[in-house]
């Protein structure tokens, strides 16, 4: 990313060069930053001069948050890997707050020690701490077969196939490409089966990049038994077999971004069996921690978007609707085709909102009426045009969809507003426009973390569901009583045990659920599978619907059974349901598996995080009574065979499932 | 020549993160710490990135020490 500095920036970087040689720190770090306002991204150079000056001064912080600036400011890789030994020598960085720490296992086909280096610097940039470790040079099979072996003791997390297109065993041409590939996919899913077995990691598999060297030329395509052929099968084959239980590197995709001539340079290859040139390394890095990050729930979840200028060109309060641009001609079909760029990612789960400064009347009008327009604005969940600072209406935004401001990507054409946002708000993601709007499209595509790690009917189905919450906090000001509230919503739930339908969206809301989390235990799919295999084991999940939507499976429970006592092993619910007595609906359910099972008493745990303040009062609401207290992690019980069952009074229970293999509708939904 | 020995000396402070550090002509990498086999393709890949050129061959793997590089890259440089 080439940057022209305006001239008060080069001249705070030159005299910041000169403090910092006569050995005057502060006041370098002083120049430095006068320098750093004057551009955004603020260059890598300038991030790293930042970086030591504050390391040498011993503000280990602002040294961590400069080097991981890096990342922001392109894909340099000799400026990530010195920020990446920078923040790895910074002696107490662990004393930072990850959001989430993670371990992560290299098993590579090729030199990978760079890509180890890297990793951290990109996982850091988004709250994850990697710990990284990576199989010796040559040894990935063996390591993933050999259940003692050491990459099965470092216990990872996830476990990345980083291999590459000469691993592959097809020949150059086969008589029998259909054996070829089956037998290819086979050594690929035998290797993700022996890690199944082996530990709870998640495989992360590299698919295979084409080489830029074709002997066979635009022939190679009509042969299916060319290796060219095989490999495009194999690549297909291997996202088909991976479906939920593994994630795919699309490394045939990125080796296309960046040109194949680029992803792998020969001498590098020969030099040091380099598949991927270094200079590759930080997108990929990039691409890597984004999947691992949908995996542990930290994708982004809302897109946030300016109007003027942003999804159409002008400024409809004072173009009016007839004359701002939008499709008709060249510079308008680049607004039409954000428009569809965005409806894609709606498509895939991700909520829209506007927040605008505007007439909300003027705002609205062109998704109401114009002829162009793709968005229209039951596809905004929320929609905020007004003048007050963007800064406050996105705190709104969040608060009315119940997300974290860590859930939401902002998008301005206005470098000013970007900005103001960056300081203001620094969870919030910020994407600037570019100044021609042709590279909108592209521009959005960049940001990568929109990522998902599954792909369910919740998904897509979600600013429908959000649009809901939205409306009712409306309907909440026009009823009386919270009573009269829940009655309004006319609410029905469906209770079923874990299934293989509901598995992948089970699997997802344990990865990422936060608040209305009674324990947080973040079960991976193996642990699930072992708890629905588990005959002392009562799981269920909620699916709710009400007046507005169909809110999908929004809650769940893991409880286990010991003799005459139920202990809740997980307890959550997503957020965007809280506070419509699910709680009461979920724990009527239990009861009724109680009374089944003859348990006599209800074990309760509270485990404390930064999130989950909201549920520490749960349990005493419903009558459960303290029993151990230790180091802010509480033990409830609650003496069913005294108390009797919980009651459920606001919604409608459609289908209990099967309680103890029987099909019971026993329980009745209200009183 | 003076000034691409103060650019070459700036790569070794990134390449090993030390704004401190002094290069000389007759160094070779046993004189440098934490100059391994990963840190000569870190240094060798800054070079030719900031320099705009391209090694060739073995020059990727051999230079006897900072002296024959810095001829090198004079000789290549334009």
């Amino acid at each position: 990313m080439k940057q022209s500095l305006s001239n008060e920036a080069s001249e705070a970087i030159e005299r910041g060069d000169r403090l910092k040689t006569a050995g005057e720190l502060d006041e370098a770090i002083c120049a430095y930053l006068v320098a750093a306002a004057h551009v955004y991204p603020v260059p890598a150079s300038l991030c790293l001069s930042l970086a030591r000056a504050y390391i040498r001064t011993n503000n280990v912080a602002e040294a961590i948050r400069w080097a991981s600036a890096v990342v922001d400011a392109g894909d340099d890789f000799s400026s990530w890997l010195s920020a990446a030994s920078l923040i790895e020598n910074a002696t107490n960085w662990k004393t930072e707050k990850p959001r989430r720490r993670s371990r992560v296992a290299i098993a590579g086909s090729f030199t990978t020690l760079q890509l180890r280096a890297i990793l951290p610097l990109a996982g850091f940039r988004h709250g994850i701490e990697f710990e990284v470790w990576e199989t010796p040079y040559g040894q990935y099979r063996q390591e993933l077969l050999n259940p003692q072996s050491a990459l099965y003791q470092s216990r990872p997390d996830f476990i990345i196939l980083a291999v590459h297109e000469g691993e592959l065993a097809l020949p150059f041409l086969s008589n029998d490409s259909e054996t070829e590939v089956t037998q290819e996919l086979d050594r690929w899913t035998n290797l993700w089966e022996a890690v199944a077995r082996h530990s709870k990691a998640r495989v992360i598999q590299f698919n295979f990049a084409l080489p830029a060297e074709a002997p066979l030329g635009h022939l190679a395509l009509r042969l299916p038994g060319s290796r060219y052929a095989m490999t495009q099968a194999v690549n297909t084959a291997l996202g088909m077999a991976a479906q939920t239980r593994v994630d795919i590197i699309d490394c045939e995709r990125l080796s296309a971004l960046v040109g194949k001539e680029r992803w792998c340079d020969p001498r590098y290859w020969h030099l040091s069996k380099q598949a991927v040139a270094l200079s590759a390394l930080p997108l990929l890095a990039r691409h890597i921690t984004a999947v691992i990050a949908a995996n542990l729930g930290l994708s982004r979840k809302v897109l946030v978007l300016d109007l003027d200028n942003t999804l159409w060109g002008g400024v409809i309060g004072e173009d009016g609707v007839n004359g701002i641009k939008l499709g008709g001609d060249q510079a308008g079909e680049a607004f039409v085709a954000f428009h569809e760029y965005i409806l894609h990612l709606k498509d895939k789960g991700v909520i829209l909102a506007i927040c605008s400064k505007n007439n909300e009347a003027d705002a609205k009008e062109p998704f109401e009426r114009h002829r162009e327009t793709r968005l229209k604005l039951d596809d905004f969940a929320v929609f905020v045009a007004n003048w007050e600072p963007k800064a406050d209406n996105l705190v709104r935004i969040a608060e009315t969809l119940g997300v974290g401001l860590d859930a939401i990507v902002f998008v301005d054409d206005n470098p000013v507003e970007c900005a103001a946002i960056r300081r203001a708000l620094p969870q919030v993601d910020v994407i600037a426009l570019p100044s021609d709007p042709a590279y909108y499209t592209r521009t959005l595509s960049q940001y990568l973390m929109f990522e998902m790690a599954t792909f369910t009917d919740e998904d897509a189905h979600r600013t429908e569901q959000y649009r809901a919450r939205t409306l009712a906090r409306r309907l909440e000001k026009s009823v009386s009583s919270l009573d009269e509230l829940w009655e309004s919503l006319e609410m029905t739930a469906t209770i079923e045990p874990f299934n293989e339908f509901n598995l992948p969206r089970v699997a997802q809301l344990i990865g990422k659920t936060n608040q209305f989390n009674l324990t947080t235990r973040r079960h991976g799919q193996a642990q699930i599978e072992a708890f629905v295999q588990n005959p002392d084991c009562i799981h269920f999940s909620l699916r709710l619907r009400d007046r507005f939507a169909d809110h999908g499976l929004v809650a769940l429970m893991i409880v286990l059974q010991q003799d005459s006592v139920f202990e809740i092993d997980t307890w959550l619910m997503s957020c965007r349901v809280i506070g419509r007595t699910v709680e009461d609906a979920m724990l009527a359910h239990l009861c009724a598996h109680a009374a089944q099972r003859g348990a006599t008493t209800i074990r309760g745990l509270y485990i404390p995080t930064a999130k989950n303040q909201l549920v520490k009062d749960v349990y005493s609401k419903f009558g459960f009574s303290i029993a151990k207290e230790v180091a802010g992690e509480q033990i409830w019980h609650y003496d069913f065979a005294a108390r009797g069952s919980i009651e459920n009074r606001f919604i409608k229970i459609a289908d209990q499932g099967e309680i103890n293999g029987r099909p019971s509708r026993a329980v009745r939904a209200g009183v | 020549m003076e000034d691409l020995h103060g650019q070459l000396e700036q790569v070794f402070r990134d390449v090993f993160n030390n704004d401190a550090f002094t290069l000389k002509d007759e160094m070779t990498s046993r004189d440098v710490p934490g100059w391994d086999s990963i840190a000569h393709m870190n240094l060798m890949f800054t070079i030719e990135s900031r320099f705009g050129i391209q090694f060739v061959g073995n020059e990727l793997a051999d230079f006897k020490d900072i002296g024959e590089l810095k001829r090198y890259l004079a000789r290549t440089v334009e």
